[in-house]
């Protein structure tokens, strides 16, 4: 049987579910089971369920049950007996026996409690109390109706908000102080410490290194700032609602003033002039503006200071007050002037169209160079780039820091001078006097080409600039021609104006270095001028079919010349019977033209030179007197005395 | 950039290397150059290990005249030209990191220094060669800054370098200029023409 059963039967088993209570979930989906409980916490649960005050009174009556139902009937006889016996007896004794009976209870509890107290053979242990039922619909309700109270007061706030800010006067002036700090915020770094709104308006996050903080504080205004009442009408400025304080020092317009002048010559005052209004509608956007070109110009000036105490130049540079004097030249000085207006207001001074140069007659010895101005805001600026800017290196591997420059003399093999002249930095200062010895060498080569352009009219003074130069480098190209005659002769040669030096480029390859002196220029001109009235007489010979017999660039016969050297040349015309002799000098105003002709006048026939050919000797020359000959130029002159001379037949 | 011209000069017997030098400091003065400093001409030998193939070696140069620069020729694999290499100083830190494949060979390390002078467009350098602590020669080096062409300045150097050098200085110029006799030549070809020399010292023993 025991076979039958064990081959067919399945074995069942009966277990407990011993799943563990779920404890929580982890993030990861892992989940925490509760431990199942020890043997000592089970036991203690279980402790905590029985109620001992009804445990006793079971136990009583589980063992007692038979005893108990015959005591009770005993007691019930008994009492029923008692009574009947007892009440006759006395009224109080149901009164005695329920106070002793209290008695005994209260001195049992009293035991009880200083037994319990001792803490050593007995313990009160709280008795676990039955969950109360979940009555989750209850809950829920309850919740909810903490919620509508919770939203009734937000409600009742937000309603309050809304009457305010539907409020017209109120809701206007918020939204117009909010909307200009939005547009400020566009445009200018914003931030917002404790109550207040600071701003920054220095140039520290673009590479300045300057002390001054640039703090300006942004609030809201009691009454509506007017903006600038311009007469122009278009622009209407709107009350703006917010007002921004600046500190004093940066408070009024400045700006940097580069004037070159001589030295004995007092300076003329600039009037200061205001660049138009910017059209922006806001009255703080000047402001700023404003505040922010003083802080510009004081960083400037004190950097410049700076290194011209630093600088040890030949002529010490000086410094007073808001100036600094720099010599460029002996007898031209660079002065640079901080000038500034502390006037919150705008004052109108003569208005200059979108231009902030006060002159207003220009003073030879007194020259204000906006280029400089502007040059010396670029060389701040590009300190300022050097401060932040770091170049990237080409491949990424290699050590950020190095210029692109002193990366690239590894491979190029740079030797010692080469590295030493990338060294070597120049500051702001030098950097702005050699642009102030270009313009001023500038200027005066215009001077001079212009000058001698007017004076000399015959052949005709071209001169072009180039439209491409360096602050310190520009060219001009004069072109010497005669009117007329331009494709016949063009002298050009090329001037290359440096800081402290001339370069003259001639035509014939001739390289002359001069200095800054303009009278070598205009030396060099008029040498020029005369060696091209020669070529020139000479192209035309060979046009019109004389002979250039010979010809000198620098003649070394006559009267010596006071500058440079006369040149010459003698023509000889087709049939050979005139021969002219063209010289020319570079002080002389017209070139000088003699003219021989054969047979000589004043020979007698001889019988013994019978030959035709001794006629042909030397004559004497006589001067042609060129200013009666008619035409515009020399060269027209020339030509027609050329002319008229080539068919003149000898008498015989 | 201009003509370098490299230049052994025998020691006579009896007299030591700074002996020598200072007689060719005086003649040199006498011609009218100006001491200008000192200058190094060192070398480096690299070779190759065995895992990369035949070994080859790379000379590492660098030169005092450009300090910024370190010149790597990689040695002929039979038949081809020294590869050669100019590069910013971090290349000695990269030959460190190669070591697992180019071995440093210190023993041979030479080395040509002494002073440098100037006398107008001539640079003249008198160095003593030395190899670790053992004394090898004399090196000239004469550069004429104001040509890069050989063919167009040959003489002039020459009859420079005679005039202090006396007669060890050949009529012809030596091999390596000859061979690069119409080209433009630069810094790198004296690079070459030192390694050259001090391929010739290593090879020999003593003075040479």
């Amino acid at each position: 049987m025991d076979d039958l059963f064990s081959n067919n039967s399945v074995n069942v088993s009966v277990e407990a579910p011993a799943e563990n209570l779920i404890q929580e979930i982890a993030y990861d989906g892992q989940e925490v089971y509760q431990l199942p409980l020890t043997l000592s916490e089970n036991l203690t649960k279980q402790a905590h369920k029985i109620d001992w005050m009804k445990g006793d009174d079971d136990d009583e009556d589980i063992e007692d049950i038979p005893s108990v139902t015959s005591a009770t009937e005993k007691d019930a006889e008994e009492d029923s007996k008692k009574p009947d016996f007892q009440a006759s007896s006395w009224p109080w004794d149901s009164v005695r026996n329920k106070l002793r009976s209290a008695l005994t209870e209260v001195c049992v509890l009293a035991d009880v409690i200083t037994v319990a107290k001792d803490k050593r053979y007995m313990v009160l242990d709280p008795v676990q109390q039955d969950q109360p039922d979940q009555r989750q619909l209850a809950q829920l309700f309850s919740k909810k109706r903490g919620l509508t109270a919770a939203a009734n007061i937000l409600l009742h706030g937000a309603e309050r908000l809304k009457i305010s800010q539907s409020d017209t006067a109120r809701a206007k002036s918020n939204q117009d102080f909010h909307l200009e700090l939005l547009r400020l915020r566009q445009n200018w770094t914003l931030k917002k410490i404790g109550n207040s709104i600071l701003g920054d308006l220095s140039y520290k996050s673009a590479g300045s290194r300057f002390y001054h903080t640039g703090i300006f504080e942004v609030t809201k205004s009691e009454e509506p700032v007017l903006g600038s009442s311009e007469t122009i009408s278009e622009n209407q400025h709107k009350p703006s609602m917010i007002k921004v304080t600046i500190p004093t020092e940066l408070g009024g317009t400045a700006y940097i003033q580069d004037i070159l002048c001589t030295t004995n010559l007092n300076l003329v005052h600039a009037s200061l002039t205001h660049s138009d209004p910017s059209r922006d509608a806001n009255p703080w956007t000047s402001k700023l503006e404003a505040a922010q070109n003083v802080l510009f110009c004081k960083e400037l000036f004190s950097h410049l200071a700076r290194e011209a105490v630093q600088l040890q130049a030949a002529i010490p540079h000086m410094v007073v007050g808001n100036q600094i004097t720099a010599s460029l030249f002996p007898g031209i000085q660079l002065s640079i002037h901080f000038q500034s207006s502390h006037s919150v207001g705008i004052e109108k001074r003569q208005p200059v169209s979108n231009s902030t140069s006060p002159i207003a007659k220009v003073d030879h010895n007194f020259i204000s160079s906006d280029i400089l101005e502007h040059s010396l805001h670029q060389l701040l600026r590009q300190v300022h780039l050097n401060n932040v800017g770091q170049p990237v290196p080409h491949p990424s591997s290699a050590p950020l820091g190095p210029t692109k420059r002193r990366r690239l003399a590894g491979p190029h093999a740079y030797d010692r001078d080469e590295l030493l002249l990338m060294t070597k930095n120049e500051n702001i200062l030098e950097q702005i006097i050699r642009q102030g010895q270009h313009v001023v060498l500038r200027l005066r080569t215009m001077f001079v080409i212009d000058s001698i352009a007017r004076e000399i009219r015959d052949p005709l003074i071209i001169s072009h600039w180039n439209v491409l130069n360096s602050p310190t480098l520009s060219c001009v190209k004069i072109i010497i021609m005669t009117h007329g005659y331009d494709t016949l002769q063009r002298t050009a040669l090329v001037v290359h104006v440096g800081e402290k030096t001339l370069k003259c480029i001639c035509r014939d390859g001739r390289v002359l270095q001069m200095s800054y002196e303009p009278q070598e220029l205009r030396d060099l001109i008029l040498c020029q001028i005369s060696q091209h009235q020669i070529n020139a007489v000479q192209s035309l010979a060979r046009f019109l079919g004389w002979h250039v017999v010979s010809s000198s660039a620098h003649l070394g016969l006559g009267p010596v010349e006071p500058l440079g050297n006369a040149s010459s040349c003698i023509l000889s015309s087709p049939s050979g019977n005139r021969v002219l002799s063209v010289r020319c000098g570079p002080q002389a105003a017209q070139p000088q033209v003699y003219l021989s002709s054969f047979p000589r006048p004043d020979i007698e026939k001889n019988k013994v030179l019978k030959d035709v050919r001794w006629e042909q000797l030397n004559a004497s020359y006589e001067e042609v007197r060129l200013e009666k000959i008619e035409g515009r130029n020399f060269l027209s002159r020339m030509e027609l005395l050329m002319a008229s001379l080539t068919y003149l037949l000898s008498p015989n | 950039m201009g003509v370098i011209v490299l230049q052994l000069f025998a020691v006579p017997d009896g007299k030591s290397g700074p002996q020598v030098i200072e007689m060719l400091t005086k003649r040199v003065i006498a011609l009218g150059a100006v001491l200008s400093g000192s200058f190094i001409v060192d070398c480096e030998t690299y070779s190759s290990t065995a895992s990369l193939g035949a070994p080859r070696s790379v000379h590492l140069l660098h030169n005092s005249e450009t300090p910024a620069s370190v010149f790597a020729l990689l040695e002929a694999a039979s038949g081809n030209k020294t590869v050669a290499l100019v590069a910013d100083n971090l290349f000695d830190l990269l030959m460190l990191k190669l070591s697992n494949f180019y071995t440093a060979k210190k023993q041979t390390k030479i080395e040509s220094r002494g002073p440098r002078f100037e006398a107008g467009d001539f640079l003249v350098k008198l160095g003593s060669v030395t190899m670790g602590p053992a004394f090898k020669g004399i090196l000239v080096e004469v550069e004429y800054q104001a040509c890069s062409l050989p063919a167009a300045c040959w003489d002039l150097i020459r009859e420079f370098m005679q005039g202090f050098l006396g007669g060890c200085v050949p009529s012809t110029p030596p091999q390596y200029i000859q061979n690069r006799f119409g080209d433009m030549l630069g810094t790198i070809d004296g690079i070459n023409q030192y390694l050259e020399q001090f391929n010739a010292f290593r090879k020999t023993t003593g003075i040479r």
